[in-house]
């Protein structure tokens, strides 16, 4: 039961897909402060989001992740595909994926749940307001939701 | 009458012809009396000295004179001039002759009646053979009807022709056939052909298409209903000059009834430069609409990319406060703040410019909505403003509107905002009305006791990045009552204020009513 791992003291780990450097140094800080079990690993496009997801090359030792937190609008392969490839797969679909973008877009939103997105959520302009709701992501995603502890065989 | 019917027997008589023929010729005589007096006109007939020898009822009733007083006279007492002379040979020409080059042809004469009287006549002469000679048999027909009708034909088309040829447009009469029997000099000129040029001639070589085709009948219509169907109204064609040039033309019809049938009049204006400006207005729409649409995506465009980078100076300067304020000297804290006010400033800037690009660039959806429930939902909105201000906001019962639902909720919540943000010490009171004014229209009123504006400022007010105070007074970046007056007028209403500085203000603005009934 991973949201037990709090208590055990074991990590969360958390995958960002993110190409913009700032965004994703401002994500590691502010999930720093809101809960420092957290390990944040970065993809900075949708191609390396999937080699991790897979454990391909580079990324053989890579945690399953607890989380994935999928930014839309990606180099190489966008937000929507890698979103698709997650859901599609067995192994990977019951990581919950977070949409967290920009784009406040009613066609983006719709397709991302079409995609079967776990949630859609804006990045928020102003950083108090990013605080917040990274503060929220902690407190339901990775506290109060109970998600299988093992990838499904098979 | 009687007595009249009876007296030509005896001027018969008269005649004193020989014995053995009497018989005979009394019984021709009656044969010809019969004749005589069915005929329709007047009958007469006269003997080569001009005397009346023979007449018929007609005769007696047309010119008032009874039978027996006309019996022997000379014609010239009823036909004053033209007749008896023709009777005469003279030295150029027997009498015969003189007689034959009459005979059958309509001469047009004046008749006299006893009581002095004339009236315009006609008479046809046929020769009556007889022992004294040849006698002349005269039809008179009283044609004074057929003279006025004449005159009056004349007059009016005399006063056609002077219409026609006053007529500002060019005009041009066409038959049934699509000839053209009639036009003015503005014709002429129009068309620049000479008028014998064209009479006679096809209209459709001045007007190649879309005329002539309205004057024919075709399967599902009479050449009356075609026409009856085309009168009055302005139809656009082209024109073509001799010269073979084309110019656009505008037609006017109406029917003008003839011997030869109905025949139309078209007044044809050349609307060359209606056009033209026409088209040239329309082109200008057309550039300034594109312009505008331009420089709203504009807006909304880099106002959007604006935000990104943005968020990243906002985000970090305010982390940087989070993390090192107190911890390095105090210049630093005071340069981080001045940044993280330049930048938070201009975040709601940018967001007031996309909310006020976004009016005009999303599609409106206008439906019967309530605008109390939207200005309940801008209540809503602005529940921490209320709270913190203690503000006092009341409405009377709103009406159902024609509105977007979105734009009037964001309408309702700029005006309120300010009424409730702009007030001195007071409790700022806002209160909303709605009333009826011309057709369907309802004009809104929101009413606030706050600091009022001044009258040169009603105007300025409502343009983009206007602002009456100063950002240590009152934060805002100037785009709010713009974006008001914005939505206001996409949905065909004006926005003005009222307000006296120190007594608060009104806004007002116009919105149609619902759909459904009044």
């Amino acid at each position: 039961m991973k949201a037990a791992a709090k208590e055990n003291g074991m990590s969360i780990e958390i995958l960002l897909v993110e190409d913009s450097p700032g965004d994703v140094r401002l994500t590691q800080e502010v999930f720093r402060d809101a809960n420092s079990l957290i390990r944040l690993h970065v993809a900075s496009d949708g191609v390396e989001a999937m080699a991790f997801l897979r454990r391909e090359g580079l990324h053989i030792r890579a945690p399953r992740p607890d989380l994935v937190l999928l930014d839309l609008n990606l180099p190489k392969m966008d937000g929507r595909e890698v979103l698709a490839q997650i859901k599609e797969d067995s192994g990977l679909k019951t990581i919950p994926t977070l949409i967290l973008t920009t784009s406040d877009a009613e066609a983006d939103i719709l397709k991302s749940y079409q995609l079967q997105a776990n949630c859609y959520l804006n990045k928020p302009v102003r950083f108090d307001a990013f605080e917040s709701l990274v503060k929220s992501i902690n407190d339901f995603w990775l506290t109060k939701v109970k998600l299988p502890s093992q990838a499904p065989s098979g | 009458m009687k007595s009249a019917r009876s007296a030509p027997t005896t001027v018969i008589r008269d005649l004193s012809l020989p014995d053995a023929a009497e018989k005979h010729l009394a019984q021709m005589e009656s044969k010809y009396r019969g004749l005589l007096e069915a005929a329709p006109d007047a009958m007469v007939v006269v003997n080569q000295g001009g005397d009346i020898v023979l007449l018929n009822l007609q005769a007696e009733k047309q010119f008032g004179y009874r039978r027996d007083e006309l019996l022997g006279q000379k014609v010239t007492s009823i036909i004053p001039e033209g007749f008896a002379e023709r009777l005469v040979a003279d030295d150029l020409r027997s009498a015969e002759d003189a007689l034959a080059q009459q005979i059958g042809t309509g001469i047009e004469l004046i008749g006299r009646r006893k009581d002095g009287g004339e009236f315009p006549i006609e008479i046809m002469l046929s020769p009556l053979e007889s022992a004294e000679g040849i006698l002349v048999t005269a039809a008179i027909r009283d044609i004074s009807a057929r003279k006025t009708d004449e005159k009056h034909l004349a007059q009016m088309e005399s006063k056609y022709r002077g219409l026609l040829e006053a007529a500002p447009d060019a005009m041009v009469v066409v038959n049934q056939s699509g000839d053209i029997v009639l036009l003015n000099l503005q014709a002429e000129k129009q068309f620049g052909y000479r008028r014998d040029e064209l009479l006679g001639q096809e209209v459709k070589n001045i007007i190649p298409e879309g005329f002539a085709e309205r004057l024919l009948a075709d399967g599902l219509r009479s050449a009356d209903d075609a026409l009856a169907q085309q009168i009055g109204t302005g139809i656009e064609l082209t024109g073509r000059r001799k010269d073979e040039s084309e110019f656009p033309i505008e037609l006017m019809l109406s029917p003008l009834e003839s011997a030869e049938g109905i025949l139309v009049t078209a007044a044809i204006r050349d609307i060359s430069v209606r056009k033209a400006a026409e088209a040239n207005l329309l082109q200008k729409v057309k550039e300034l609409y594109r312009s505008n649409e331009e420089l709203e995506q504009f807006a909304y465009f880099a106002s959007h990319d604006l935000q990104e980078p943005l968020r990243m100076v906002a985000s970090y300067t305010q982390l940087l406060s989070r993390r090192y304020k107190g911890k390095l000297d105090a210049d630093a804290d005071e340069f981080i703040a001045f940044a993280m006010d330049g930048a938070s400033r201009m975040q709601r800037l940018i967001q007031d410019l996309l909310a006020y690009s976004r009016v005009g660039l999303t599609g409106m959806d206008l439906l019967d909505i309530s605008s109390e429930d939207a200005l309940q939902q801008a209540l809503i909105n602005l529940r921490g403003a209320i709270e913190e201000s203690g503000a006092l906001v009341t409405y009377d019962p709103l009406p159902t509107v024609l509105a977007d639902e979105m734009q009037l909720i964001q309408l309702f919540q700029n005006l309120v905002g300010n009424a409730i943000k702009y007030h001195d010490t007071r409790i700022p009171k806002v209160h909303i009305v709605a009333a009826r004014s011309s057709g369907k229209k309802w004009t809104f009123s929101v009413q606030d006791n706050g600091l009022g504006i001044e009258p040169q400022y009603f105007e300025k007010i409502f343009g983009l990045f206007q602002r009456l105070h100063k950002r240590e007074e009152f934060a805002g970046t100037g785009i709010g009552l713009a974006i008001c007056k914005k939505i206001v007028e996409r949905h065909g209403g004006r926005i003005s204020v009222e307000s006296q500085s120190g007594h608060g203000s009104t806004f007002r603005f116009t919105l149609a009513g619902s759909r459904e009934k009044s």
